[in-house]
């Protein structure tokens, strides 16, 4: 009980210290961003991009960030934001359900709520993407078929085989490639193993040698691409078997001007930022987002009831991976 | 079972190996090629090396669940002492790695021994504590900026064959003289004698007059060097230091080992049980991606070969059928 307690007086004590002073008014909203967890490079990318927004247009945004991937933790940085009567509340969720009872309470005390990496989230106001699945999918499968002329044998990796999310990006790279490239073959079905370096690069190794003719490892999980790189570095594979796949830019930096890491698309956190204060600002002003409307950042919305989907992927290439690895990413 | 001058599992641990090793090599072609053959040991040289050293824990009657974890506190702390050292080289390294590993093993032991707690619930809380404080410490950053020695690939032995390029590379080597010091502890030296008997009951070994803390010291600190070796080479072949890499291994290889014979009571236990435990899981695993199998079995298939393979090693397989030999041998004489 008593942790409970000095849980809360930390909180409270952290967010009177966040929002200091700033009285809520039209003109210059207050927006308070609750993400999964602080102190990740992911989330430190998405605070500056927040802090960067915020200067830019003259409002108060900040973002909080518990202490661990809890959903209470999250609760509770809501109810505190609701407390301080904030303008919109930005959420990142933990568990999309946890957070529904709070935040209607948000929305019955008139503060807007925005969600991301949540679409269908019930009692938000709008939920903005920057990758719709089909789209981040079908962008490998494009890429891996005109890297590959069309033809030859590939291999597709997923962090685990019952993650929703890396499953639904190898199901759209797949039927593109089936649609569009008749030549290409899968081989093998897909292999959860892309959140362990060791278990990637072990997995690889064996596919190159049941299928000599491999020619492409699609891996969808932070370590996939990491461990297939090095495996075809192993085997001297460069350039003969691309590897492409989402991956941490510090991470596979040096793999990508080896020659062995292809590259691949992610969506970058410090525009997921810059979103939240851009589409904030936006709808506590009291505008309405509709079919056509231009929100910077993601440009020309189409809306799905609440859903703002839209492809902005990042490149990840040798030209673009310094820079974005500058970042902390 | 064939009296090859080997324990009763082992041997048919080896039988189960072969006859796997036989299958796959009709129906997977590449499979009993040299470079598969070295892939495998490369890819298991880690785990061997963490394998020898739970070894000597499980022989002298204790557990450790920490062990996976301190090697990713030892490869943390190996990287930040190098720095101000300006950079170092394989015996810096080695030397580092080793002492850090040592160290922590030698806390589970202070724990152990001086307030004779039992060891799984003692290395259960080292286990978290080591893992928060590397993640509070870290901030979960992971070191991609390594010194040069440290990453470069080593090649000990290397040819050429028709089914492409075969090498082996430096974490065979250093398994291979992990497992002779092992060796030579456990079976050329009367320290390893004491450990079995204190594994093997306790009390009496006190009161021979074996010293159960220096044994607990020992057998903990042992592995805490083979892990922290372990964590060393994990890192060379990944280039790369991730906090989560080694987390869930422990059990990986708690399996591997007692999948070898090592008993978890204590007293019972050999290298090459332990090396023929993961090679066992090795091979399942590699045969099931060469065989094309889908991957929404395999967790299926290698708890099927798990079970298959400890319920033949087991002893009441062997008196069973012992029970139905037996007359027939007498008939023979």
């Amino acid at each position: 009980m008593v942790n409970h307690y000095r849980r809360a007086l930390c909180a409270g004590i952290i967010a009177l210290a966040f929002a200091g002073g700033a009285q809520a008014s039209p003109d210059k909203p207050v927006i308070g961003v609750v993400v999964k967890i602080g102190g990740i490079p992911w989330f430190n990318a998405m605070e500056a991009g927040i802090k960067k927004k915020a200067a830019e247009l003259g409002v108060r945004a900040f973002m909080v960030g518990p202490t661990s991937a809890d959903p209470a933790l999250q609760v509770r940085a809501v109810e505190d934001l609701i407390a301080q009567k904030v303008d919109v509340i930005g959420v990142v969720p933990n568990d999309a359900e946890v957070l529904e009872p709070v935040l209607e309470r948000a929305r019955v005390a008139g503060i807007k709520v925005i969600t991301h990496e949540s679409p269908k989230q019930k009692n938000a106001d709008y939920d903005f993407e920057l990758a719709s699945s089909k789209g981040f999918g079908e962008a490998y499968g494009k890429r891996l078929v005109e890297a590959l002329g069309g033809k030859g044998e590939y291999a597709v990796f997923v962090g685990s085989l019952t993650v929703p999310l890396h499953n639904a990006w190898a199901d759209a790279a797949n039927a593109y490639i089936k649609a569009n490239a008749p030549g290409m073959t899968l081989v093998g079905d897909r292999y959860g193993v892309a959140e362990n370096v060791d278990q990637s690069r072990s997995t690889a190794l064996d596919l190159m040698r049941a299928h000599p003719d491999l020619k492409g490892f699609l891996a969808f999980g932070s370590q996939g691409p990491i461990g297939a790189a090095r495996a075809v570095a192993e085997k001297r594979m460069n350039g003969k078997i691309l590897v492409m796949g989402p991956f941490s830019p510090g991470q596979g930096r040096k793999l990508v001007h080896d020659g062995v890491l292809t590259g691949g698309y992610m969506w970058n956190p410090a525009l997921a930022g810059e979103v939240f204060v851009t589409l904030g600002t936006m709808v506590a002003k009291g505008e309405t987002i509709k079919d056509g409307t231009v929100v910077p950042g993601l440009g020309t919305v189409h809306p799905d009831g609440h859903n703002l989907i839209v492809d902005e992927l990042v490149d990840l290439n040798k030209d673009t991976v310094d820079e974005l690895a500058k970042t902390g990413l | 079972m064939p009296r090859l001058g080997i324990g009763s599992t082992e041997g048919w641990l080896l039988l189960v190996i072969l006859a796997m090793g036989g299958g796959l090599g009709l129906f997977a072609p590449s499979f009993l090629t040299l470079p598969n053959l070295f892939d495998l040991l490369n890819a298991s040289a880690v785990n061997i090396i963490f394998g020898v050293g739970l070894l000597v824990v499980l022989i002298a009657g204790g557990i450790d669940i920490s062990f996976a974890v301190a090697a990713s506190v030892v490869q943390y702390l190996t990287a930040m002492a190098l720095a101000p050292l300006g950079g170092g080289d394989w015996a810096v390294g080695l030397l580092l790695a080793g002492g850090f590993g040592a160290l922590l093993g030698c806390l589970n032991a202070f724990f152990i021994h001086q307030f004779r707690i039992v060891s799984i619930v003692v290395t259960i809380a080292t286990f978290n504590l080591f893992f928060g404080l590397l993640m509070f410490w870290s901030g979960g950053v992971s070191i991609y900026d390594l010194p040069d020695w440290w990453t470069t690939r080593v090649v000990i032995f290397g040819t050429e064959t028709a089914g492409g390029h075969a090498e082996l590379t430096l974490p065979v080597l250093v398994m291979v003289a992990c497992v002779a010091a092992t060796w030579l502890l456990l079976r050329r030296t009367s320290t390893g004698r004491q450990l079995y008997a204190m594994g093997d009951n306790p009390e009496g070994a006190r009161r021979v007059g074996i010293s159960i803390g220096a044994m607990h010291y020992l057998a903990f600190g042992w592995l805490g060097l083979m892990a922290g070796i372990a964590g060393l080479m994990q890192s060379h072949y990944a280039q790369e230091v991730v906090p989560n890499a080694l987390y869930g291994r422990e059990l990986d290889v708690l399996a591997a080992v007692v999948l070898g014979g090592a008993r978890l009571g204590g007293g019972r236990g050999t290298i090459l049980g332990v090396f023929l435990g993961i090679i066992l899981v090795a091979v399942t695993q590699n045969g099931l991606n060469l065989l094309g199998i889908s991957p929404y079995a395999f967790k299926m298939i290698i708890g099927a070969i798990i079970l298959v393979a400890i319920t033949l090693s087991s002893q009441g397989v062997g008196r069973l059928i012992g029970s139905w030999r037996t007359p027939a041998a007498r008939g023979a004489a």
